[in-house]
């Protein structure tokens, strides 16, 4: 959202630099994301008059002499006091007042690129001198028509007048970041915005008058039912299916003339849609604009005549209802919008004219021949809105403020003040209120606002700054009974007030003060990985870390069934469709590419969570959740055995956290085994729990992840390595003897050790290498005896 | 050998039944060639899970009790050169760190979670606009890999609830990896780390609240610093605000250069309620920040997709 500084000094009365404004609604409403500085964009501009105007003839041109009043421009000569410019546009006659940028200014427009236009000198048609340019507001950046230059009114200014003086374009502009007002749909008007400034800076805020008053309309016009206002005798009907969807619909028959005009002289609110981010379109579709943007409430224009034809009725006949899904309606853009059963419709006569919020429909627009604008003011269901906004994709100006939600009490001041701007001849007027009105009451005390801030604000204080900005404040006993203006939808227990006098105040005036120290419990989990990541570090190995998200693809690659894995819906793309079932196949995925790198050995390995539906549920009815280490060794020349220094690093991390494991055959049942080859790979127990794998992959494992003949790696569950990690460790000091023991045999090692174990019971046995001589089919293996 | 070649044969046999289309009438042709199609998508399958399974038959059994292969070298360990740990948990664990000299317990955030921690119990409305904000991913079963730690705020608060009995505050943070459903680019993620805080006693203040994260971005950078906050807003704390600190030296910070590190607020009372404590004598107050900024800050690094690349090039930098 943008906010002109300008714009906003017209309704608070503003004495500190603008720096320091701009500093405080940062600090105390909103964030703002840049402030664009407009004060020079609009330099050696001028309001000139245009004494005469002599067309070209066979050209599109035009010879114009100017009167830029006392303006001096270096170069640019007078004859007879006038300048001489060519224009191109249809509209230039004489008399006109216009806009002259002069030479050496540069075009607004361009300001912001790369090289801005510097408007000269030129010679036309070789012959026609031609100094600076007249502007049409597409040039000026202040909007998108280009068919003429602008027309200023002549009681606006007079020629040699600079133009930003006289449209206070000398201006900055707030870039604000709207996430952080989502709660605050009372923001998204100018006057909402201006009456927090007005209490940021301490002061009462002017109401204006229009929204506590109407003048449009003539004594004895409007009567009022319960909240309702409507014409005596309305001839409206309006019929609100349910109260949820659409709170309050308030609407005008008004008589106008030649509604598509455009208005013949450029005018303040242009520069307001401009500087807005919006632009002039039509008179009454810039007044509906311009009030959405001074107050925050949307507005739509239906074609009156149409409105009846289309429901088959003389006089309108509004049914507000949701939408049967499925149910089709044209919209102005001419697209064909098929209706989900959360739209909300304005209908004729239950004929669909409009989607609610949102855009308006074909069959019911205004054009050259509307002759009775059906205006109307209401307000929706954020709920359904947002759906729709969804559902349709629909990102509107109008639509974003009522996602926010609307509050119904200021749609008929805004209505009537719309009918005002429009000078139009209001027929008829109706309004449907079905809420009973109840204002927000929050009972607070002076206390409870002090406990929460760390504060000592006075009761003076406190009120004077919550009445500032429109709460109205009735003393009970100790407490404070704060009432809600009817715009601030979102205040409803005292931490709101709460919050509101913090803010108003000032965050940054409450001392930051520590509370008193405590102790804090070791988390055991986060205690082992610092453990594992620094006896990683110590041998070698990379830590890594891959997403959770994996493709049905690499699932498949490693032989996991991808029925096990949680599966996203609304991924980013087919690579992030499951959440993984095991590490070490991230770390496969990675293992080609850091090959190619190229890095020719390398221990990478990740601690993170991991999930499969076999797991099941747990108390919580959410998934359990596994912790996992996995880890992949890879060499691109190595012609050894790559499941030896796998099991190497496993063991390591077995013996630094004091657990005894035995490898047994794998079986491969499990889902993280399911890369590994059985024939190459062990399962790893500890006493008789299964803890992990450790392995080689399988050849068809690793011509899917294109991976060189060394690599190995395992997968161990990490909860169970905190559950039988322990302090205890015998060290044995004094002199060892050590003896080497080969024993020759067909046996495995596990069952070689077995004996050598017998006959040195209280040695330590260490392995030794293991050869065997070709064509035998013993294997001689050595046992290092240390006692 | 023998599986294979019969699959080999059937598919022959498919191919040569699907010449036959010529022969039949037009309209039938449609359903013919449906039906063999899907015959030989079935078969080929089978033959690749045939090849597969053949090219693991290949493969040598090995003792694995042992301890190096046969006619091999003992396998050594790679040198410490080689080793490094990830920017992201060293300084995750060096934020836990200091949290915990503050008094902080630690308890770690889920991956997997549900409409119900990551929305309802944090006092989001049903179908909020607000809900929208935080891009969720969704699982076909309505899981949410969490979009933030707050994600724990209610077990948190259920599972220290007794310290409030014995009269001892809640003090605890929350690292963890969440998601949102973005484009990845230079400066976005869809996973990322972030560390919740949490605090609740009977009288801690919002004062307290930036005196506790004045302490820890102190400590963290080793040097004093002034704060900033600004509104912002959170359904689950009242007030909310975002805070930012002063850049520090080490940052190469000048006077006036400010960065916004977190969001944070005073508990909302329904989150107390919601989770059994009562907010007319509870108060609270709660935070959350990402990781990965602090680390892109401190090495001065551009692109946040390094984080999850698994790249030695860059993980190797971190030794």
């Amino acid at each position: 959202m943008k906010i002109s500084l300008n714009w906003l000094k017209k309704y608070v009365d503003i004495k500190i630099p603008d720096e320091e404004l701009v500093r405080l609604i940062g600090a105390r409403l909103v964030e703002v994301e840049g402030v664009i500085d407009e004060t020079h964009k609009y330099d050696n501009i001028y309001v000139v008059r245009v004494e005469s105007a002599e067309k070209i003839p066979d050209t599109h041109l035009t010879l114009c002499k100017i009167n830029v009043g006392d303006i001096e421009v270096k170069n640019v000569p007078k004859t007879d006091g006038l300048v001489q410019v060519m224009c191109g546009a249809p509209n230039v006659h004489a008399g006109m007042l216009a806009a002259w940028i002069a030479p050496g200014a540069v075009v607004p427009a361009s300001v912001h690129e790369d090289a801005p236009f510097v408007i000269g000198k030129r010679t036309m048609l070789k012959k026609y001198d031609s100094y600076g340019m007249l502007a049409a507001a597409d040039e000026l950046d202040l909007g998108v028509d280009h068919e003429g230059i602008i027309e200023i009114e002549p009681s606006m200014a007079k020629p040699g007048e600079a133009f930003a003086d006289v449209f206070e374009l000398k201006d900055k502009i707030l870039e604000i970041e709207n996430k952080s007002l989502t709660h605050r749909p009372d923001c998204f008007g100018l006057i909402g915005f201006a009456r927090e400034v007005a209490g940021i800076l301490g002061q009462r805020f002017d109401e204006p008058i229009f929204l506590t008053h109407e003048t449009v309309f003539e004594a004895g016009f409007l009567e009022q039912t319960k909240n309702s206002v409507r014409k005596k005798g309305t001839k409206i009907k309006i019929k609100i299916e349910d109260a949820k969807i659409c709170p309050r619909y308030t609407c005008a028959q008004i008589k106008i003339v030649d509604p598509l005009a455009k208005n013949k002289y450029f005018s303040m609110m242009d520069t307001i849609l401009a500087k807005s981010g919006m632009h002039s379109i039509s008179k009454i579709v810039d007044v509906t604009n311009y009030l959405m943007l001074l107050t925050g409430q949307p507005l739509h224009a239906f074609d009156y005549d149409k409105f009846n034809k289309v429901g088959g009725t003389s006089e309108p006949n509004v049914i507000v209802r949701v939408a049967k899904k499925g149910e089709k309606i044209e919209l102005l853009d001419g697209s064909i919008l098929e209706c989900t059963s959360d739209d909300i419709l304005i209908t004729s006569n239950n004929v669909p004219v409009g989607l609610a919020g949102a855009m308006g429909g074909a069959n019911t627009m205004i054009d050259e021949n509307t002759k009775n604008v059906f205006l109307e003011a209401a307000t929706f269901s954020l709920f359904n809105l947002r759906k729709t906004q969804m559902s349709h994709g629909i990102f509107s100006e109008a639509i974003t403020r009522f996602t926010k939600g609307i509050p119904a009490g200021g749609t008929f001041n805004v209505l009537a003040e719309a009918i005002k701007e429009i000078n139009g001849k209001v027929i008829d007027m109706n309004d449907e209120w079905m809420e009973d009105v109840k204002s927000n009451t929050v009972e607070v005390s002076v206390n409870e606002i002090n406990d929460l801030l760390g504060t000592q604000y006075d009761e003076a204080l406190i009120i004077k700054t919550l009445s500032n900005v429109g709460f109205d404040i009735k003393k009970k006993g100790k407490k404070l009974l704060v009432i809600a203006p009817y715009w601030r939808t979102d205040i409803h227990i005292s931490e709101d007030i709460t919050e509101e006098v913090g803010r108003l105040l000032g965050y940054d005036n409450i001392a930051p003060v520590l509370p008193l120290h405590l102790t804090a419990e070791r988390n055991p989990a986060f205690v082992l990985r610092r453990r594992i990541r620094e006896l990683m570090a110590r041998y070698g190995a990379s830590e890594a870390l891959t997403y959770s998200f994996v493709s049905g693809r690499l699932l498949e690659k490693a032989g996991q069934d991808v029925k096990n894995s949680y599966k996203i819906i609304n991924s980013i793309s087919p690579e992030l469709q499951y959440i993984r079932q095991s590490i070490v196949p991230s770390l496969l995925d990675k293992t080609y590419m850091n090959e190619k790198l190229p890095v020719d050995k390398f221990a990478i390995y990740e601690m993170n969570s991991i999930y499969r539906k076999e797991y099941g549920m747990d108390t919580e009815s959410v998934p359990i959740e596994k912790a996992s280490l996995g880890f992949v060794i890879a060499e691109r020349k190595n012609k050894d055995t790559a499941f030896y220094k796998a099991k190497k690093y496993a063991a390591k991390l077995f013996e630094e956290l004091n657990i005894e494991v035995d490898f047994l055959p794998l079986e491969g049942k499990r889902a993280e085994e399911k890369p590994f080859e059985p024939k190459r790979s062990a399962e790893i127990f500890i006493n008789e729990e299964y803890v992990g794998v450790v392995g080689e992959f399988k050849n068809s494992v690793k011509t899917e992840f294109k991976l060189a003949p060394y690599v190995a790696g395992f997968e161990v569950d990490i909860e169970l390595l905190l559950k039988y990690m322990s302090q205890k460790k015998t060290i044995a000091f004094g002199v060892k003897k050590k003896e080497d023991l080969t024993i020759t045999t067909n046996k495995t090692y596990a069952e070689a050790l077995k004996q050598v174990k017998k006959d040195y019971p209280d040695a330590q046995i260490l392995p030794g290498v293991i050869y065997q001589a070709e064509g035998q089919n013993d294997r001689n293996i050595t046992f290092h005896i240390i006692k | 050998m023998n599986e294979l070649e019969k699959l080999k044969q059937e598919l022959k046999k498919i191919n040569a039944e699907a010449v036959g289309v010529k022969d039949l009438p037009v309209e039938k042709r449609a359903e013919f060639g449906r039906k063999i199609n899907t015959k030989k998508a079935e078969i080929l399958a089978k033959i690749a899970e045939a090849e597969k399974a053949l090219l693991d038959v290949d493969a040598e059994p090995i003792d694995v009790t042992a301890w190096s292969g046969t006619n091999e070298a003992m396998p050594e360990f790679y040198p410490t050169e080689f080793g490094s740990k990830h920017p992201l948990m060293t300084e995750l664990d060096r934020v836990i760190e200091i949290y915990q000299m503050m008094g902080f317990d630690v308890m770690e955030s889920r991956q997997l979670d549900d409409e119900f921690h990551m929305f309802d119990s944090l006092n989001f409305a049903k179908e909020h606009p607000a809900r929208d904000g935080y891009d969720t991913f969704r699982t076909e079963e309505g899981l949410i890999p969490p979009a933030h730690t707050s994600t724990m705020e209610h077990r948190a608060l259920k599972k220290y609830k007794y310290k409030l009995e014995k009269g001892e505050p809640i003090a605890v943070v929350i690292p963890g990896r969440v998601y949102r459903n973005e484009d990845v680019d230079a400066t976005h993620e869809h996973t990322f780390y972030q560390c919740e805080g949490m605090f609740v006693s009977k009288d801690c203040t919002l004062g307290n609240m930036l005196g506790v994260l004045r302490e820890f971005f102190e400590r963290y950078y080793e040097q004093k610093l002034e704060i900033r906050t600004q509104p912002g807003y959170f359904p689950f704390t009242e007030p909310s605000v975002e805070l930012l600190i002063e850049k520090p030296k080490s940052l190469g910070g000048k006077k006036g250069d400010w960065l916004e590190m977190l969001g944070c607020g005073m508990t909302h009372p329904n989150v107390l309620k919601m989770a059994g404590i009562d907010p007319t004598v509870y108060h609270g107050f709660a935070w959350g920040g990402g990781i990965e900024r602090l680390v892109l800050l401190k090495y001065a690094l551009g692109d946040i997709r390094l984080f999850e690349s698994g790249n030695l090039n860059f993980l190797r930098e971190f030794n």
